[in-house]
């Protein structure tokens, strides 16, 4: 009895954090769907009386979505790879590698990177990827990116590395491998749990990244979504519902990705969150 | 063995592309940050001059520069005595319901992958005084309107709890990774041993997923010292700069007034700063055993 | 732990004094290396294809004429100047303004092309060397004395921009309203108030307004210092003849502070963007807005039961009745180029093909008759006549000509980190958690330590 009724507690009190989630979404959804700022006003959470699926003709053509939403896409998933083989590879020299003396100094320099404001260093940047001539190109976004995110990676690898046991390359060693084949054929395969951790959250820094996005691409077609909503706002916010089904482009895509990888997601922050 | 594992050039290489980004990324803007921290340059022009410290001793002199400070300072507590205790208490609970778990588990992590902008976007619509969302459920029950965004009182809470319902949801997943891969032996000892569901929690969960908590603490720490961007696109710092927190602030400085030296000052502060506060962490809350290595 | 926090930090400082010999050279802009296609002239039989940059702000809804029209001479340009490819680039001009050029200038990496505003902006740039002197084009299309007033474009002696339009400022407001209520016209600010308190009775909101960022309510105070202090007052703050805490502008700005106590302002205006202001106006919410002349566009198609123009424009009235009408006149908008063009003979071509079209009785007729852009070259008065194709755009043109005071808009006239002070400042005052005896006199402050800056 007393158990039953704490079982229907806990599911009570995650319903309602559930709904704190959910309701905005819905709340844009039905709002994307009437006919105006008014109709928004009269009703504004119940079920659209009309349906003004024009909103999401205008809002497409306006809004570009699918431009920005690719630009996001590849660049966030190119830098996060980028990101990984950085890491990992300095991970391992790190923690396999037996360099005691030289290594904790090492790791104690990247580290110290999670402290530092990275908007607050937007102007020398800036100045890094004029003077490169990569302003204006999906390299000015790639690189910063890939780099950013390299100290939070090295410190999730390094932890997961470390607790591996130091029997692995020495078997490996007999095998008569080499330190690039241990990394490639035995570490590596071993971290893959941290490894996907490690890529969600970079993905998600690099996707939702916002400031460097809109200070180094001027140029339309480049754009992210970050950067692209904010400009549809700007350019649209007199009108409510259309602003809606933009929202709504912006996000669907993202949640189907969610949906499909959310066991992968979930089983690889499992894996590196222990270890962390 | 040792050829192997301790060839200078492998390490080496090992370790270049890494450092490059740091000495580039890190390094480099953090040198040229505090160098310029230290002259009045105003960001465009060809010459500029050492002012020694008077950047900084200007910035300790701004009420606006202290009003950012706290707000930090705000955004810090809310995450480490508010949030916290919330991602622990729905961990547990996710982690022991038996019906739903896929669903909830879902369910939370799905506002961390959208992108700020577009939160800030769709938050400003559930602020907004006349049509939006809450004004809407507080009338309902004869409240009166509230200007979350425009009313110096509510319009920092009103940041830190989109900044939460952004952010939660990850930091569940991750404790609740830990949860879930703690040996289930030791849950069905204490059971047998006659322990409440209450005394599990308290006495087997929560000293198993301190260190996961410590890190998210500390995750929170650091993101609360860098927020810059949930603010930009709800409030612009406004009202009167009641929402400003130091990164916006230096921004504001730096590019907007022409004040490139004392922008970098700030961002210099903001660095030391939180050197300071997660030292004072580690070094205080933290047990020896669970510390970051730094 | 703590040690090596300690050695890493002294690394950083020790490192940051090596670096100051080399930081100069990273940081130097203007003197970058981009001349090295300008070899390139048209007398080649084979033309390169080239691209010019351009950064406007005619983005969204309100803004689609303007848009329409820039792509147009886009168009002509190019077929104009062999080989010239004009990629546009729009932001919000507030972005636009006060974070992404600035950061570019930063830089010393301009657009081509790139919407500006004239003083102080142009001068911080110009003194750097990095927008183009246009004097020699001007001189060469014969257009320099085809302009109003090119004085915010002016620094040291030579024109670095042109100005698109110009623009007045003082009050929409919904003639139907009006009409129905009896109202007429203020000839005082007491009249203005009165009709203010009448409009807040019958439950509407008097003055529209989005006050998110600060240079949309200050132009209401700027008006409103201008009645009280004089048209000539805010000149002086930069040479220290004017004081921010004059008694004077304290009356102002109490009197801004007393409008937004009584509840003539949208309440929550802080958290309301600018382009929400015309909608309350629209949306019948709202009875009066004070908006600058280029807000006119949003009012084209509103036209009321009778056939007419839902909207009309007034000048915010003089203190006491009789006094001269006073407001805002500016053409500090408009379009500058990077010093860097001068290097590459193809990009001045276009360049200068791009004055030549984009500042023509042509585009400049359009304007007015499209968007109530009020000319910023000097025009036929039949041709002024014939475009001005509205009431709502009559009106304001004759708002202009019975103006006996016209100063340009407080932000031209005082350093960048005052317009940020004076923001914040208004904002404070607004929202009631400061005096404006307390808030001038710490921008008081602001402008004496600007003022020292300077030389």
């Amino acid at each position: 009895m007393t158990k039953k009724l704490k079982g229907s507690l806990a599911h009570i009190l995650l319903m309602i954090y559930l709904l704190v989630i959910l309701y905005p979404f819905l709340f844009v959804v039905f709002s994307s769907v009437k006919t105006d700022n008014l109709a928004i006003a009269q009703n504004p959470f119940g079920f659209p009386k009309e349906f003004q699926w024009s909103n999401y003709v205008e809002a497409w053509v306006n809004a570009k979505i699918s431009t920005y939403f690719l630009n996001s896409l590849y660049i966030a998933v190119l830098a996060a790879v980028a990101t990984i083989i950085m890491a990992s590879m300095a991970s391992f020299a790190l923690t396999r590698m037996r360099f005691t003396k030289v290594s904790p100094l090492l790791y104690q320099i990247i580290i110290l990177g999670i402290l530092i404001p990275g908007n607050a260093l937007l102007l020398p940047i800036y100045n890094l990827m004029r003077t490169t001539n990569l302003l204006d190109t999906h390299w000015a976004l790639l690189i910063p990116y890939a780099a950013n995110s390299i100290p939070f990676s090295v410190v999730i690898l390094t932890a997961f590395m470390k607790s591996l046991p130091s029997e692995i390359e020495e078997a490996a060693v007999v095998d008569g491998l080499r330190s690039p084949g241990i990394f490639a054929r035995v570490v590596m395969p071993l971290t893959v749990p941290a490894l996907v951790t490690v890529f969600i959250v970079n993905f998600l820094g690099n996707w939702n990244e916002f400031l460097l996005a809109n200070y180094f691409l001027s140029e339309d077609t480049l754009k992210t979504l970050p950067v692209g909503m904010v400009g549809f706002r700007d350019a649209f916010n007199i009108n409510y519902a259309q602003m809606s089904a933009g929202i709504v482009y912006s996000v669907v895509p993202v949640m189907v990705i969610y949906a499909i990888l959310q066991e992968k997601i979930i089983e690889g922050l499992t894996a590196g969150g222990v270890k962390g | 063995m040792n050829r192997a594992m301790r060839n200078p050039l492998m390490y080496t290489l090992f370790l270049i592309p890494t450092f490059i980004g740091i000495i580039l990324f890190f390094i480099y803007p953090v040198i040229n940050a505090t160098f310029f921290s230290f002259t009045d340059w105003n960001g465009i022009a060809k010459t500029y001059n050492f002012t020694g410290f008077a950047n900084y001793m200007k910035a300790m002199g701004q009420k606006e520069f202290w009003i950012s400070v706290r707000n930090n300072g705000f955004f810090i507590l809310f995450s480490v005595f508010i949030q916290v205790p919330l991602i622990i208490l729905f961990s547990l609970l996710i982690a022991n319901v038996k019906k739903l778990k896929g669903l909830y588990k879902t369910a939370v992590f799905m506002p961390s992958v959208m992108s700020t902008a577009v939160i800030g976007i769709l938050w400003g619509f559930i602020y907004e005084p006349d049509i939006g969302l809450f004004n809407n459920v507080l009338g309902l029950f004869g409240i009166d309107k509230v200007y979350w965004l425009s009313d110096r009182s509510w319009a920092m809470l009103s940041i830190l709890i989109t900044n939460a319902w952004q952010w939660t949801g990850f930091y569940i997943v991750m404790v609740l990774a830990a949860i879930i891969s703690i040996p289930k032996e030791l849950d069905e000892a204490a059971m047998i041993d006659g322990a409440t569901g209450f005394q599990r929690a308290m006495r087997i969960t929560m000293p198993l997923i301190m260190p996961i908590v410590s890190v998210v603490i500390m995750l929170s720490i650091a993101g609360a010292m860098k927020a810059a961007d949930i603010i930009i696109v709800m409030t612009k710092g406004g009202p009167a700069g009641s929402t400003e927190v130091m990164a916006t602030y230096m921004l504001k400085h730096s590019i907007t007034s022409f004040k490139y030296g004392y922008g970098n000052s700030i961002a210099v502060l903001i660095f030391i700063f939180t050197l300071i506060i997660t030292a004072l962490y580690q070094v205080l809350v933290v047990r020896r055993t669970e510390r970051i290595e730094y | 732990m703590r040690k090596s926090l300690i050695m890493m930090l002294s690394l950083i400082f020790v490192a940051s004094a090596l670096l100051a010999g080399c930081g100069k050279g990273d940081n130097s802009p203007g003197t970058s290396n981009t001349g090295s296609s300008g070899g390139n002239t048209s007398q080649g039989t084979k033309v390169e294809p080239f691209e010019l940059k351009m950064r406007h702000i005619e983005i969204g809804e309100p803004n689609k004429n303007r848009l329409a029209r820039l792509e147009a001479v886009k168009k002509k340009i190019e077929e104009q100047v062999p080989g010239l490819t004009i990629k546009l680039d729009g932001v919000d001009s507030e972005v636009n303004r006060k974070d992404k050029l600035r950061s570019e200038m930063a830089a010393g990496n301009p657009p081509d092309i790139f919407d500006a505003f004239g003083s102080p902006d142009i001068g911080v740039y110009a003194k750097e060397g990095l927008v183009l002197d246009i004097g020699p084009i001007l001189d060469e299309l014969n257009l320099r004395e085809r302009f109003i007033n090119l004085d915010p474009w002016t620094y040291d002696g030579k024109i670095y921009g042109l100005p698109k339009g110009g623009s007045i400022e003082g009050y929409f407001y919904n003639k139907e309203y009006f009409a129905a209520k009896g109202l007429e016209i203020p000839k005082s600010l007491a009249e203005l108030e009165a009709i203010a308190e009448k409009v807040k009775a019958d439950g509407k909101v008097p003055f529209a307004i989005g006050s998110k960022d600060a240079w949309v309510p200050l132009m209401t105070t700027n008006n409103l210092w201008a009645y009280y202090a004089g048209p000539d007052f805010t000149a002086g703050f930069k040479t220290g003849e004017s004081k921010w805490n004059d008694p004077k502008m304290v009356e102002a700005v109490s009197k801004h502070q007393e409008w937004v106590k009584k509840g003539y302002f949208k309440k929550g205006e802080l958290g309301i963007d600018y382009n929400s202001q015309r909608n309350q106006l629209l949306t019948d919410e709202a009875v009066m807005m004070y908006d600058g002349s280029w807000a006119s566009s949003v009012f084209n198609d509103a036209v009321g039961a009778d056939g007419k123009s839902k909207f009309g424009f007034f000048v915010m009235p003089p203190l006491n009745e009789g006094d001269g009408l006073s407001s805002m006149v500016d053409s500090n908008n408009g379009y500058a180029f990077s010093a860097k063009v001068a290097d590459d003979p193809q990009k001045l071509e276009a360049v200068k093909t791009f004055i030549k079209t984009f500042f023509s009785d042509e585009i400049q007729l359009q304007s007015l008759s499209e968007d109530g852009l009020l000319p910023s070259m000097i025009l036929s008065e039949e041709d002024l006549q014939a475009n001005a194709n509205n009431e709502l755009i009559k009106e304001i043109i004759l708002g202009m000509n019975e103006l006996e005071y016209k100063w340009p808009a407080f932000d031209a006239l005082v350093q960048a980190e005052v317009n940020t002070e004076l923001g914040s400042g208004i904002h404070r005052v607004i929202e009631g958690v400061q005096d404006p005896k307390d808030m001038l006199d710490a921008l008081q402050k602001v402008q004496d330590e600007a003022n020292a800056a300077g030389e």
